[in-house]
């Protein structure tokens, strides 16, 4: 029983660590061209970062829907302009909410999604240990 | 009390599964609006009927107003069109579309063969406007108040019952 427990716990955290490994870019990177290294850089990051709003689960990078094309083209045209990092995300969370990042900031909405897991892995571990003390 | 225990898991599982299932019937999608109680964004972009004429925020003049982002490659556009056509003939309030990421001269045949609900159409071929309205489809349509302000952003067809519901309230303050 304990080495079921064991295997399936590795096995759910190689899972989650596989998902996030693998970036494909499915459009036509010759469109894009940069002054610099570090631009080039900044754009290719924040595509993998930013989350396409009409296929829901798939990355800027990932898409070639009409308002991921678009948005492409926004976030090259601020990277052009030596916005940071930061500026580019604020300037789309503005007008599309969080929703638009892959990587939600910690505030009271987004707290379930920060901390549930972890109050299950508590909450779990904690019944088990009960459970078998009382088996005891 | 022992028994208590035993059930739990049981009784937790099933209210996850519960609360999961909820979530999946929930097909409305709708991303959060951002953009609700802030001023409509300003823009510079031509008329869908007349390429040389220069359309601004300021041209949405007649206030309280509806914003309807409309394409002719958007099927669901066609469903809520007699519903626009419905609210011009009655007077209820003016309504401004947004032709968006269209073929113009297809654009302007179908409000031809159709009618034509909107005092103009703004010609957003790029987006660009739809960006700064959060725009992720068509059709959406905003609820513009007096001030010019964003009341309401709906996603999705407009009908009699979505009319009711979300934006008949804002009409009459």
């Amino acid at each position: 029983m304990n080495k079921i427990l064991i295997i399936s716990f590795i096995c759910s955290i190689s899972f989650g660590i596989l998902s996030g490994a693998e970036q494909k870019f499915t459009f036509d990177k010759e469109a894009y061209s940069f002054d610099n290294i570090v631009q080039e850089e900044l754009f290719y990051s924040l595509l993998v970062e930013l989350r396409c709003p009409k296929c829901q689960s798939s990355n800027l990078s990932g898409s070639n829907s009409p308002i991921s094309n678009d948005l492409k083209r926004e976030v090259y045209e601020l990277v052009i302009k030596e916005k940071s990092a930061e500026e580019i995300k604020a300037y789309l969370v503005e007008r599309y909410g969080n929703f638009i990042i892959y990587n939600p900031p910690i505030e009271p909405a987004t707290y379930i999604l920060w901390f549930g897991p972890f109050l299950l892995i508590i909450l779990s571990l904690g019944s088990i240990i009960l459970y078998r003390r009382k088996q005891a | 009390m022992k028994k208590l225990l035993d059930t739990l898991p049981l009784v937790i599982f099933v209210t996850l599964i519960i609360v999961l299932f909820s979530f999946l019937s929930n097909e409305d999608n709708q991303l959060e609006t951002v953009l609700i109680d802030e001023s409509f964004p300003e823009f510079s972009l031509t008329s869908l009927t007349d390429t040389t004429k220069i359309l601004a925020k300021s041209d949405i003049s007649e206030l309280p107003a509806l914003i309807n982002v409309w394409a002719t490659w958007c099927i669901a556009c066609k469903v809520e069109h007699p519903f626009l056509m419905k609210l011009k003939e009655e007077s209820i309030l003016p309504i401004y579309g947004l032709n968006y990421k269209d073929n113009r001269n297809k654009a302007i045949a179908l409000l031809k063969a159709d009618g034509d609900p909107f005092e103009f159409s703004i010609f957003d071929f790029e987006g660009r406007l739809a960006i700064d309205l959060g725009v992720y489809g068509a059709p959406e349509t905003f609820f513009i108040d007096k001030s010019g302000v964003i009341r309401v952003r709906h996603v999705g067809v407009i009908d009699d019952k979505v009319w009711k519901e979300k934006f008949a309230k804002y009409l009459d303050e």
